[in-house]
C-alpha cells in the first residue's frame, strides 16, 4: 500500500537547515493499522504529510496505492488526496458553520455524485461512527469525542483506501481516546482500510498492528503493535 | 452551484461584519445610481424647459447688457419668424431686503401666446393678460410657493428700476420653473411717470416656423445687427438654457469623481473585510485543501463569497436608489411642486444593471488578492503553523 524509498525532507528556517526526514524507507501493507511514534520534532508528522500527498520530499520515492506521488502536479495530488486518502486531525477541524452531516458530505462535493447520493453516503458514514442522531448538530454542539468521530466519518465517506490521522487522540480524554482508537481499528478490520496515525499516546500501541519509531528524522525501529501480538497469540 | 450552501454559510459566519460590509457597498451603489441619473435628468429638465424652434437674441456682450427696443420690430420682420417678443428683467422683490426670489419679466403680450405656444396657456387667462395692463401670468410653482391664486394682487418693488408695481394675477403658467410675466407697457408707463427713459430690451424671444430654418434665421438676425451699436448673439432655447446648466454639469462631474473615489474606498474596505475573513480561517482552508479541494476551487469559492456579498449589497443599494427616486417623483407630483425638476431624475433599468455590475466588480476586486493568497498557501506549512 505504502512504499517510501530513501525519502528525505529538508526545511529552511531562516539560515538553519532542518532535516525533518533523512533517507527514510518504509513499506506498509494494505489493511494495516500503523502508528508513527517518536518525540516532538522527530519527523513523524512530516512523514505522514509526505505519504498523504500533502508535502513533497526533497529526494526519494513515494508510492501510495500504486501511485507515484513524486511525479504528480499540485492538481493531481489534490485529486489523489480526494479519492485515496481520508484525513483526521488532532483538533477535529470541522467547518463550524456546517452541520455534522454537511461536514461529512464536504469531500463528496469534489465528486460527480448528485445531491441525494451525497446525502445518502454521508448518512451512512455517520451511521458507521454511531452519530446518526447528531446529523443536524453543529460542531460546537458536539463533544470532542463526537467531533472526532464526525471527522472520521468525513475521512471514510469517499471510501478512501488510506486513512491518515495526526494525533487523533491528542485532544481527547482517556475514554474518548480509546473509543477513537477502537473505531480506527474497526475501519482497518471491518472495512479493509489502511490506517496510519501519528501519536504520542502510549495507549495506541495496543490497538495498532505496527509501531514505527522515528527520531530526528530517522526511522529507528519498526515493531509489531498490540493488535498484531494479540492476533499472533490467538493464532498460537 | 453545489458550493453555494458552503459560500452562503461562510457569509453568515460573522453576520455583523457581513452586514456592515454590505451596507457600505449598498450605500456606495445607491450613491452611484443617483449620480448616474443626473446627466440624463439634466437633459430631461433641459428638454422640458426648452423648445427647438424658439430662439433667444441678446447682446453679444452678455444678457445683462441691453439692446435697443427697435430691434424687436426688425426681428419680427425676418422671414421665418412667426412671432417675437421682448423681455426685460424687472428684478421685482416682495421684500427688497430679501432680494429677487423668483424671475420676473416685462414682456410684450402681442405674440406671447405664439412664442410660448407649447406652454398650453389657458386662452381665457391669456385674453385677460392682454386686456388688463396690470395683469400678470405666474408659473404654477411660484403660485403654490407663495400661496397666491388667480385674482390676487401682489406688489413687487423693482431692484433695477425706481418703481414699485402692483399686479393682478390673471392666470398660471403650467411650467415647473419659477416665473412671473407682466406687460411691458405697464412698466413703460410707470417709468415714464418717473421720468426714466425706457427704450431698451434685455432679450428677444422668437418662434421660428420650421426647425430646419432655425439656423439660417439665427444667422440672419445676427448679421442684421452686426454693424449696429449692440451686436447680437442668437441661440436656440436649448442652447440658451443649456448654458445655465453647464455650471451644474461641471458640479455633477465633480460629484461623480468624488463618488468614484468613494467607491474605490469601499473596494479597499471590502478587501480588508475579505482579508480578515479569510485570515481567520486559514486553518479551515488548509483542511479543505488537505481533503482534496484544488486551489482553483478554493480561489473560486472565496471569490464567489466576496462577489455574492457585493451582489446582494448592490441589488439592495440599487433598489434603495430606485425607491428613493420614485418617492421623490411621487412627492413632487403630489404636493411638492418645488421638487418638480426632480421627477426627471429616474433610475433607469440601464443604471440598475450597471450599478449591480459595479457592485459585483467591487466584490470580485476586493476578494481577488486575499482569495489568491489563501489558495496558494502550502497546506503542510499552514497545518504546521496553525495546528
Amino acid at each position: 500500500m505504502i512504499d517510501l524509498v530513501n525519502v528525505s525532507r529538508l526545511y529552511h528556517r531562516g539560515a538553519d537547515e532542518i532535516h525533518a526526514l533523512e533517507r527514510v524507507s518504509l513499506h506498509v501493507e494494505r489493511q494495516r493499522f500503523v502508528a508513527l511514534m517518536g518525540p516532538s520534532g522527530s519527523g513523524k508528522s512530516t512523514l505522514l504529510n509526505v505519504l498523504a500527498g500533502l508535502d513533497r520530499p526533497n529526494s526519494g520515492e513515494v508510492t501510495v496505492a500504486g501511485q507515484r506521488l513524486n511525479e504528480m502536479s499540485e492538481d493531481q495530488l489534490a485529486e489523489f488526496r480526494a479519492h485515496t486518502v481520508g484525513f483526521v486531525f488532532q483538533f477535529f477541524n470541522l467547518i463550524p458553520v456546517l452541520s455534522a452531516l454537511e461536514n461529512v458530505e464536504l469531500p463528496l462535493l469534489l465528486t460527480r455524485l448528485g445531491k441525494s447520493e451525497r446525502r445518502q453516503r454521508a448518512e451512512t458514514a455517520l451511521r458507521v461512527v454511531g452519530l446518526s442522531d447528531r446529523a443536524d448538530h453543529r460542531p460546537r454542539e458536539l463533544s470532542g469525542g463526537e467531533q472526532q468521530r464526525v471527522a472520521i466519518a468525513r475521512s471514510i465517506v469517499t471510501d478512501a483506501e488510506l486513512i491518515v490521522a495526526d494525533e487523533p487522540t491528542g485532544d481527547l480524554d482517556a475514554k474518548n481516546a480509546e473509543e477513537i482508537l477502537s473505531l480506527l481499528q474497526t475501519l482497518r478490520r471491518d472495512f479493509g482500510k489502511t490506517v496510519v496515525i501519528v501519536t504520542h499516546d502510549p495507549r495506541a500501541e495496543k490497538w495498532v498492528d505496527e509501531v514505527i519509531h522515528l527520531d530526528k528524522g530517522v526511522l529507528l525501529e519498526k515493531r509489531p503493535g498490540g493488535a498484531a501480538r494479540g492476533a499472533a497469540g490467538a493464532a498460537g | 452551484m453545489k458550493y453555494l450552501p458552503l459560500i452562503w454559510r461562510n457569509l453568515g459566519r460573522n453576520p455583523l461584519r457581513s452586514l456592515l460590509t454590505a451596507a457600505a457597498i449598498a450605500l456606495a451603489i445607491a450613491l452611484v445610481c443617483i449620480l448616474r441619473t443626473m446627466p440624463a435628468g439634466l437633459d430631461a429638465v433641459l428638454a422640458s424647459a426648452a423648445a427647438n424652434t424658439r430662439i433667444s437674441t441678446h447682446n453679444e456682450a452678455g444678457i445683462v447688457y441691453s439692446m435697443p427696443y427697435a430691434y424687436l420690430a426688425k426681428v419680427r420682420a425676418v422671414p421665418g419668424v412667426v412671432s417675437a417678443i421682448s423681455w426685460n428683467w424687472f428684478g421685482g422683490a416682495i421684500d427688497v431686503t430679501k432680494g429677487t426670489e423668483f424671475p420676473n419679466f416685462a414682456v410684450d403680450p402681442d405674440g406671447f401666446a405664439e412664442v410660448y405656444a407649447d406652454w398650453g396657456l389657458d386662452p381665457k387667462a391669456f385674453e385677460d393678460f392682454r386686456k388688463y395692463r396690470d395683469a400678470a401670468l405666474v408659473g404654477h410653482t411660484t403660485l403654490e410657493k407663495y400661496r397666491w391664486k388667480v385674482g390676487d394682487v401682489v406688489t413687487l418693488q423693482s431692484t433695477v428700476f425706481p418703481v414699485s408695481l402692483s399686479f393682478r394675477i390673471v392666470g398660471s403658467i403650467p411650467t415647473s420653473t419659477p416665473s412671473f410675466y407682466f406687460q411691458r407697457e405697464y412698466l413703460a408707463q410707470a417709468l415714464s411717470a418717473a421720468g426714466v427713459p425706457f427704450d431698451t430690451t434685455g432679450m428677444i424671444w422668437s418662434r421660428i416656423d420650421d426647425p430646419d430654418r432655425v439656423a439660417p434665421v439665427m444667422r440672419q438676425i445676427d448679421e442684421m445687427f452686426h454693424n449696429s451699436e449692440a451686436i447680437t448673439s442668437t441661440e436656440t432655447e436649448v442652447s440658451f438654457v443649456g448654458n445655465f446648466f453647464s455650471g451644474l454639469r461641471q458640479l455633477v462631474t465633480i460629484i461623480q469623481i468624488v463618488a468614484a473615489l468613494v467607491t474605490l474606498c469601499i473596494v479597499f474596505i471590502a478587501a480588508n473585510t475579505a482579508s480578515m475573513s479569510i485570515r481567520e480561517r486559514v486553518g479551515e482552508i488548509a483542511i479543505l485543501k488537505a481533503i482534496g479541494f484544488r486551489k482553483q476551487t478554493i480561489f473560486s469559492t472565496l471569490l464567489a463569497e466576496a462577489g455574492l456579498l457585493a451582489l446582494v449589497a448592490g441589488i439592495a443599494g440599487a433598489a434603495t436608489a430606485w425607491v428613493l427616486t420614485k418617492m421623490l417623483q411621487h412627492y413632487a407630483s403630489g404636493g411638492g411642486p418645488q421638487l418638480g425638476p426632480l421627477t426627471a431624475f429616474v433610475v433607469s433599468n440601464v443604471i440598475l444593471v450597471q450599478a449591480i455590475f459595479i457592485a459585483f466588480f467591487i466584490g470580485i476586486l476586493s476578494g481577488w488578492v486575499p482569495a489568491l493568497g489563501a489558495s496558494r498557501r502550502s497546506v503542510a506549512q499552514t497545518l504546521r503553523e496553525v495546528f
